[in-house]
C-alpha cells in the first residue's frame, strides 16, 4: 500500500528543493550571457573599464554559480531516493539527458568557469572572450538537457512502454531532443534568466548611481543591462504564448486550470479572467472579473474555436479511465502468466494505462482487481476529478507571473530610454524601481515553475505515470527528517548567498581592500580601499 | 598562405553555421530562434555600451570646444 502522506511529503520535498535551486539558476543563466556581452565590448573598444566590469559581475556570478551547483546536486539524487518507482519506470529515457547534462554541459561549464576566473593574465583577449562565451553556452546547455528531461515528463515522446520490463524504453532520441515542449520551455526559461540577470545588474548599478558611487561604471553597466533586459522581456512574452499554445494542444487540464475554465467556452465572447477566486471544492468561482473577447484568440489563435472546460475534460477522461483499468489488470495478468491473450488485452488499451494506474489510488486496497462492479462509476468519477490540477494555484501563479512579466517590460523600457538619453540621474524613481525590482524576476521564475509543474499534476509522466504511483516507500519519519534537513541546509545556502552578494556588491567594482572594510561606510573616491579609476 | 588558411577556416565556420541553421530551423525552430535571438540580444546590449562611449566622446568634444 502507498502511504499518501509519504507521497505528499516527497512532493513537498522535491518542490522545495527545486524552488530553492531555482532561486540561483536564472541568475547564472542570464549573467553568464551578460558577462559575454560586457567582455565583447572590452575586446571591441579595448577600454579597461569593461574588463573590470566583466570581472566585477563575474565575481557575483561566481558566488551564485557555486551555491547554485550545491543546491542542484541533491536534486538528481532525489529521483533515486524519493522517486524510485519513477526512476524505474522512465530511468532509461529520463536518465539519458540528465547524464548528458552532467557529462557534457556541466563539466564544460565548470572547466571554462575556472579558465574565465583565472585566465585573465594567461589568455589573449579573444581567447578569454571565447572562454566567457563557452561558459555562457555551457550554463545554457545545462538548462537545455534538464528541460529536455522535463519536456519528456510534460509530453512523453520518443519512448514506448515495454510490458516485459515494465518501463518506458527509447524509440527515438531525436524526438526527445526536439520535443516541442522542451524547445519552447528551454527558450522561455533561459530568456527569463536573461531578464533576471538584467534586472540584477540594473538594480545594483542603480544602487551605485543613487549613492553617487562608481558612476561611470554603473551608468555603463546599467545601459548594457537595460537593453539586454528590454529585448529579453519582450522575448519571454512571445515564448510564454508559445507554451500556452502547447498546453492548449497537449495538456488541456493544465490550460483549463490556468484560465479557471470550469465550463467549455463560447467563442468568441469568452472572457479572459483578470481576477477570480476559484474554489476547487465546488468547482466554481466565488468572484470573477474578466475581459470579454480576449481568451479565444489568445489561446486558440482563432475566433471560432471553443476551449474545453474542466467539466468536459472530466467527462472525456472517464472512458480513458475505464480502458486504463482494463489495461492495468491485463498487464498484471500478463506479468503473472505471460499469456499472449493478456498481452493482447493490454495492447488494446495500453495508451490509457496511466489512467488505470491513477484509479488505483481510489480502488479498494489500491488493487483494481478488487473493484466491485457497483463501485466502478464512483471510482471512475473520483479518478476523473483527480485528473484536474489545482485550479487556484495554477490560476494565481500564472497571473502573478504574467502581470510581473509585463511590468518588467515597462521598467526596462523606461530604464533603456533614460539611459540612452544619459538622463538617469535626473529620474531617480527609475533607479529606485530598478533597485527594488531585483528579487522580482526570481519570484516570477518560481511562479513559472509552479505553473508548469503543479499544472502537470496528477502525473509525473503526463498520461502515463501518476505522481501517486511514482514515490518510494519511505516512512513518514524518514521523509520529515530529510525534509527538515534539506530546508535547514538550503536556507543556510540562501543566507550565505545573500550575505556574499550584499557584501561584494557593497565592496563595489574598484575595491582592493579587506573584507572587514566592506561593511564600513564606503570610502570616498581617492581614499584607501579603492583603486584609482579615471572613469569615476 | 596564412590568409588562404584563414579564408578556408572562415568558410568552414560559415558552412557549419548554415548546416546548423538548416537543421535547427527544420527540426528545432525554437532552438534556432534562441541561437539567433541570444546573439542579437548580446549584440544590441554591446552596441548600447559602444554608443555610450560615442556619446561620452561627443560630450568631451563639445566641452573642449
Amino acid at each position: 500500500m502507498i502511504n499518501p502522506t509519504v507521497v505528499e511529503l516527497s512532493r513537498l520535498q522535491f518542490a522545495l528543493t527545486a524552488l530553492y535551486h531555482f532561486l540561483f539558476v536564472p541568475l547564472t543563466l542570464g549573467l553568464s550571457v551578460l558577462l559575454a556581452a560586457m567582455e565583447t565590448v572590452y575586446v571591441i573598444t579595448g577600454k579597461p573599464l569593461y574588463k573590470e566590469m566583466t570581472q566585477f559581475w563575474g565575481r557575483l556570478f561566481g558566488i551564485n554559480f557555486a551555491i547554485g551547483v550545491a543546491t542542484g546536486l541533491t536534486m538528481e539524487f532525489e529521483f533515486g531516493t524519493n522517486w524510485s518507482m519513477y526512476s524505474h519506470f522512465v530511468g532509461d529515457v529520463f536518465g539519458t539527458p540528465l547524464a548528458i547534462e552532467g557529462l557534457m554541459a556541466f563539466f564544460m561549464e565548470s572547466t571554462f568557469v575556472g579558465l574565465m576566473f583565472f585566465g585573465w593574465e594567461r589568455l589573449s583577449k579573444p581567447a578569454h572572450l571565447a572562454v566567457t562565451y563557452l561558459v555562457a553556452l555551457g550554463s545554457n546547455l545545462s538548462a537545455l538537457w534538464i528541460l529536455i528531461a522535463n519536456g519528456f515528463m510534460q509530453d512523453p515522446v520518443g519512448a514506448r512502454f515495454d510490458p516485459n520490463t515494465m518501463r518506458m524504453e527509447f524509440t527515438n532520441f531525436g524526438a526527445l531532443v526536439f520535443n516541442d515542449d522542451a524547445q519552447a520551455k528551454f527558450v522561455h526559461t533561459t530568456i527569463a534568466g536573461f531578464v533576471t540577470a538584467a534586472m540584477f545588474v540594473m538594480g545594483v548599478s542603480a544602487f551605485y548611481l543613487l549613492r553617487r558611487q562608481h558612476r561611470g561604471f554603473a551608468a555603463r553597466s546599467f545601459r548594457i543591462a537595460a537593453l539586454f533586459g528590454l529585448i529579453s522581456s519582450l522575448a519571454v512574452v512571445t515564448l510564454g504564448d508559445a507554451l500556452g499554445r502547447l498546453d492548449y494542444l497537449l495538456q488541456r487540464p493544465k490550460l483549463a486550470a490556468i484560465e479557471g475554465l470550469w465550463h467549455t467556452t463560447t467563442p468568441p465572447y469568452a472572457p479572459e479572467k483578470i481576477f477570480a477566486i476559484p474554489d476547487d471544492e465546488t468547482q466554481r468561482d466565488i468572484v470573477s472579473i474578466g475581459v470579454p473577447y480576449v481568451l479565444t484568440p489568445l489561446v486558440t489563435h482563432s475566433w471560432t474555436t471553443s476551449i474545453p472546460g474542466i467539466d468536459a475534460l472530466e467527462r472525456a477522461a472517464k472512458p480513458k479511465i475505464v480502458k486504463g483499468i482494463a489495461a492495468v489488470t491485463a498487464l498484471e495478468a500478463y506479468a503473472k502468466t505471460k499469456s499472449p491473450a493478456a498481452l493482447a488485452a493490454f495492447r488494446k488499451y495500453e495508451n490509457d494505462m496511466g489512467y488505470g494506474l491513477l484509479a488505483e489510488r481510489f480502488a479498494p486496497e489500491e488493487d483494481l482487481n478488487k473493484i466491485a462492479k457497483r463501485d466502478l462509476p464512483s471510482i471512475v468519477n473520483r479518478t476523473a476529478r483527480a485528473t484536474i490540477p489545482n485550479v487556484f494555484v495554477e490560476f494565481w501563479s500564472f497571473r502573478l507571473m504574467v502581470a510581473l512579466g509585463f511590468a518588467f517590460i515597462v521598467v526596462f523600457a523606461f530604464a533603456a530610454y533614460w539611459s540612452l538619453k544619459n538622463e538617469l540621474e535626473k529620474h531617480p524613481w527609475v533607479l529606485k524601481v530598478a533597485m527594488w525590482s531585483i528579487p522580482l524576476p526570481v519570484l516570477v521564475c518560481e511562479y513559472g515553475w509552479i505553473v508548469a509543474e503543479a499544472g502537470r499534476q496528477p502525473w509525473s509522466v503526463y498520461g502515463w505515470l501518476p505522481t501517486f504511483t511514482s514515490a518510494s516507500t519511505h516512512s513518514v519519519g524518514y521523509m520529515v527528517f530529510s525534509l527538515l534537513g534539506f530546508v535547514t541546509l538550503y536556507s543556510a545556502f540562501i543566507a550565505a548567498e545573500l550575505y556574499l552578494m550584499f557584501k561584494y556588491a557593497r565592496l563595489g567594482p574598484g575595491y582592493r581592500g579587506t573584507a572587514a572594510e566592506a561593511v564600513a561606510p564606503p570610502p570616498a573616491h581617492g581614499q584607501p580601499g579603492y583603486a584609482d579609476r579615471p572613469w569615476e | 598562405m596564412r590568409n588562404f588558411i584563414k579564408i578556408v577556416a572562415l568558410a568552414l565556420v560559415l558552412a557549419l553555421a548554415l548546416c546548423l541553421a538548416v537543421i535547427a530551423g527544420d527540426y528545432g525552430p525554437w532552438y534556432f530562434a534562441w541561437l539567433v535571438g541570444t546573439a542579437m540580444i548580446v549584440l544590441v546590449a554591446a552596441a548600447g555600451a559602444v554608443l555610450y562611449e560615442a556619446q561620452e566622446g561627443a560630450r568631451g568634444t563639445t566641452r573642449e570646444e
